[in-house]
Order: structure tokens, then sequence, then C-alpha cells
């Protein structure tokens, strides 16, 4: 099997560089007594993985469980160090990272994860939480927490007033644009979603879904964008790589991995999709244009 | 009353609270046809899952339960508990979500599936039901079941786990399968893999399927008839096909709406005009 990777082909002069560029990535696991005689085993989640995110734009890592998404995202945001490989950020070797450059790479990459609640803490309050990347980085809070929390708040959607609120007296939908708020307070030049909307209920999901694509609109940011939901990673990525047993099996622009996917586990992961009836869909666009031609009638 | 294997009436869950009783579940009016599947829909706090406890008697202490359920003439809200235990899991079977929270991890699948069958069925003996066990577990294609029958449930797969237990229910050649997101916590290509067993064994066995979910897309493949719920109150339902190609009301539309497909244009996708937000 011949495993393309989810580099884009250089169309232009190679001014664009990529703001994320890894290069065979691995990242091994010690499983203990897994092997005959109980010897310990290497375990590889993370198998040769390569790939860019381009300024912007929105690479989406789609697998099912144990595909090895997450550890690379985790890689990827030096959470965990990698077995070998290299990830250069903004043109910089994420691992030899020290000091003051360390610092701004935590500031420059942000992440947002599937549980608003466990990530937010329960004790502080939302200006606190939001706030609280500014403080790690000993920066001054431009114009003063009151008005910056609040200012954060208005851009995702939420009611500036509650910044004075905690965590547990929001909504999960709610609860996951603070997350996204915190995120956003540094200005971040890539945020990693891990399965950032898989928890929420799909009215809320959808909502969720527009504001990240508005404030990628409106911020020139990139995302890193990991799920398994196959149908959320179609409305919302640039580029996708497929992941499984820690490799990256396909990639390619979005409509061309969902069109005509090239591997045969892309080919299986997109068939077992549950899907409305696209002639249903149809039906319902035509009856609901139909009704408000009636509505509009009866005015 | 038509021929249904399943009849509600009113059915209300309520729990005592401060200022009355809190209704989790409101007058809800729905029937299962012999060998038909009912889709019940909904978010997080609609209670469908409630529905569900309450048709299997199954509520959590301090809940209420009124109105009527009768499965095939009879009334179950009248039976007492001792009664009842002769539907549940017998002629009224139930999947779950998480099927390893569902299995003791200290038996062997066989074992459990052995004394589930013998609690519901006197004068079998061991080698009678450890057999009903294998052929069970053949049924729902878990290969080499002679073998299996003897493993415990953390050396299957969740997927594989679900099967066990969906063989477990099978055992007892139910009329009605109650399944409450069976597939929800499974991976995409296992989920399809059970939803196929599930129409397979309706259509063996020709048992009834009430399947409990937040996926519009999975009912929209599984079931003939849907009921769409939203804070306790039943929106809307009807068959399937008119459910999603001429939906009546607002927050059904809105679902509908909201759901990202996989095979339609790009765009924003519609919410209710009233940002959940604030």
């Amino acid at each position: 099997m011949t495993v393309r990777e989810a580099v884009p082909r250089q169309a232009g002069p190679p001014e664009t560089a990529p703001l994320l560029r890894v290069r065979n990535l691995v990242k091994e696991f010690t499983v203990s007594g897994g092997g005959l005689l109980g010897r310990p085993g290497r375990f590889r989640a993370v198998d040769d993985v390569s790939l860019e995110v381009r300024k912007g734009e929105t690479l989406a890592l789609v697998g099912e469980s144990g595909s090895g998404k997450s550890t690379t995202a985790r890689l990827i945001a030096r959470l965990i160090d990698a077995t070998s490989g290299t990830i250069e950020f903004d043109g910089r070797e994420v691992h030899a990272l020290t000091g003051k450059a360390l610092h701004a790479f935590r500031s420059d990459v942000q992440m947002v994860f599937q549980d608003p609640y466990s990530s937010l803490n329960p004790k502080h309050t939302v200006e606190r939480i939001v706030t609280a990347p500014l403080a790690y980085q000993r920066r001054p809070i431009p114009g003063g927490a009151r008005a910056f929390a609040a200012a954060l708040l208005e851009r995702v959607g939420l009611n500036p007033d509650h910044a004075t609120r905690y965590p547990a007296q929001f909504s999960g939908g709610q609860a996951q644009r603070i997350g996204i708020a915190r995120a956003l307070a540094v200005a971040p030049k890539l945020i990693i979603a891990d399965e950032a909307v898989s928890a929420l209920d799909v009215s809320v999901q959808a909502q969720v879904i527009n504001l990240l694509r508005r404030l990628q609109d409106e911020e020139g940011f990139s995302y890193l964008f990991i799920a398994h939901d196959l149908a959320v990673v179609r409305q919302i990525a640039t580029r996708v790589a497929v992941m499984n047993g820690g490799r990256i099996v396909e990639a390619g622009d979005r409509d061309a991995v969902f069109g005509s996917p090239q591997d045969a586990y892309t080919r299986k992961l997109l068939a077992a999709v549950p899907r409305i009836r696209p002639e249903w869909d149809a039906a319902r666009k035509r009856n609901e244009q139909a009704r408000r031609e009636r509505e509009e009638a009866e005015l | 009353m038509t021929d249904a294997l399943l009849h509600v009436r009113g059915l209300t869950v309520g729990f005592p609270a401060a200022h009355g009783p809190n209704e989790v579940v409101k007058s809800l009016d729905f029937d299962l046809e012999r060998g038909g599947a009912l889709g019940i829909v909904g978010e997080s706090g609609s209670g469908k899952s409630m529905t569900s406890l309450a048709i299997m008697g199954l509520l959590p202490k301090g809940a209420k339960r009124t109105g009527s359920v009768t499965f095939d003439g009879t009334e179950l809200t009248a039976l007492p508990e001792r009664a009842m235990r002769s539907y549940r899991g017998d002629r009224i079977a139930m999947i779950f979500q998480d099927p390893l929270s569902s299995l003791n991890p200290y038996y062997t699948v066989g074992t459990q599936i052995m004394e589930a069958y013998r609690s519901h069925r006197t004068g079998v003996t061991r080698r009678q039901a450890r057999n009903v066990a294998i052929a069970a577990m053949e049924r729902v294609h878990i290969s080499d079941a002679a073998k299996r029958v003897d493993h415990y449930p953390h050396q299957f797969s969740g997927g594989m786990r679900q099967r066990v237990m969906i063989a477990m229910t099978l055992s007892m050649e139910p009329e009605l399968i109650i399944a409450d997101e069976p597939t929800t916590a499974l991976d995409v290509t296992v989920q399809a893999q059970i939803l196929d067993l599930l129409a397979e064994i309706r259509a063996d066995t020709g048992a009834g399927l009430i399947l409990i979910t937040h996926d519009l897309a999975v009912v929209s493949e599984v079931t003939d008839h849907i009921v769409v719920m939203r804070d306790g109150d039943l929106v809307e339902q009807g068959p399937a096909e008119r459910i999603f190609t001429d939906p009546q009301e607002p927050y059904t539309r809105m679902l509908l709406d909201a759901v990202p497909r996989i095979d339609d244009e790009i765009g924003l996708l519609r919410t209710m005009h009233t940002e959940e937000g604030r």
C-alpha cells in the first residue's frame, strides 16, 4: 500500500511555508507484560505520520478509536514527547524550544477539548478562566480583566455580563464556548480541537460549528480538527487526513477524500456513516419551499 | 384498538419536587405494531430514556408513573413486580448503551447468558442452557462461539460485547426489543454492523423494535415510525418518510436542519433563531 502523505502538493513558490509541518512522527509506548513470557512490549500508537497545516486552513484528522489521532494531537501540542520524527511550527523545531520560545509556542497553539466541564476549573469564575492563559504568560491584560473577559464572551456569543459566573452555571454548549473563548484570549495561530463538538446535542453542535467557522474567518488562525464524525468533518475541513492503526492511510482536499476516496479503509469508513436519504432531504426542501409560499400568500 | 403489540396512552413520569411534581415525561401516546420498528429521538433531557424505563417498569426510586402501557393486551402498569418479571427480559428485552457496565466482569459471558436464560425458564439443565447460549452467540455472528462462550467480558471488543448483550436478549426469543442508544459508544464501522444485525434479527424473528437515540440518521435507516421528543413532550410522530420529508413542528424542522450531512452542500448549518449561547 502506498501511503499518501497529508502534505499538499506545492502549487506555487515555497514562500507560503506551512504553519505546521510534521515529518515521520513516531510515538511508541511500553506495554508491560504484553509480549510472550510477560516481557514488556512496544506499542506504536503513531507510526510515521507526516502532515502539514497551512495558515488559515482546517486540517481534519479523522479516525476511529485507537487510530492514533488524539496521540498525534498531543504530540503536536508538546504535551508528550515523540519517539522520533520532527514537528516544525512557524519554521522552528518544536522539540528544541526552550524558555521564551517555548512560552510563545504554548500561547500560539491552544487546545479545545471534548468535555468542556472537565477542562474548566469549577472553582474559578469565567473571567478568571478566560484570562488564565494571559496570567500564565505573565502578560498584561489589555483594558483590564473585566472588560477583556466581557469582550471575549461577546465574541463567542455568550452574555458578557456572565463573566462572574462559574462553569456549572452554564449548559454544555455554553461551557464549550467558554473553552473556545479561553483559547482565543492569547490570539493563537493554531487551535487544536480534539473532538470539540462530539459531546454536544445536534442543535448545539451546529451552533458551535458555525461559531468555529466564523471565528476562523475573522481571525485567520488554523485548526487541527480531531474528530471521528465524518459528517461534522465534511462541514468544517479544508483538507482531511484519515488515520487507521497509527498511520495516515489517505489525505487530500476535503472534496477529493469524500468524493473519490482512494484507500479501502476510507471507503469502508465513509460507507458506514448513517445517512438520511438524499431524496427525503430533497423532498423536505420542496415541501418547505411550498410551505413558505403558502404562508406568504396568506399574509 | 388496533392489533398493536405495544399501546401507550397518557404515559407520564414525574419526580416529587418542592413546587409540585416535576414531570420528565408528559402524557405520551404511541403504538408499536407487531414486528414494527419505532424510533424515539430527542436531545439530552428530552425524556426518551425515561420513557423506555417507564415501559419496562424500571424507573428510579421516587419516580411516579401514570398512564397506560398495554403489551399484547396486558396492562403492564397494573402488574405486581413479580408478574412484571415474567415479561421483563423475557418477552420484552432491553439493550443498553454500555455493554461493559451491563455485564459482570467476574463471570464468563456464557455463564451470564445461561443464568439469564435459566432465571426465566424453569427445568432447564445447565447443558441445555449452555447450548442455547452457544446458539445465540452464533446467531449474532460471534465466530467460534463454542469456545468464546467461556471467555470473560474483557476478552471481547466493544462491538463484540454489544453482540453478547444482543445474544443474551435473543436467547429468550423476545417479542419486543427496546434498544437505548445501543451504538452510541461504538465506532462508526462497528455501529453499522450492529444496526445490520438488529435489522437481520427483526426479519428473522418478527420481534418489534423500539430504538431510542439522539441520532436522526440512525433512526432514518432503521425504523419505520418515529416519535420526536423534547423536554418530556411528544413533539411530533408519524411514519419515518413523513417526518423526514414533511416535518410539521418547528422543533423537528430545526433538528433536521442541524444534522450535518455527509453528502450535502456545505453552508452555514441552520439553527434555531434563539441563540443558545445567551
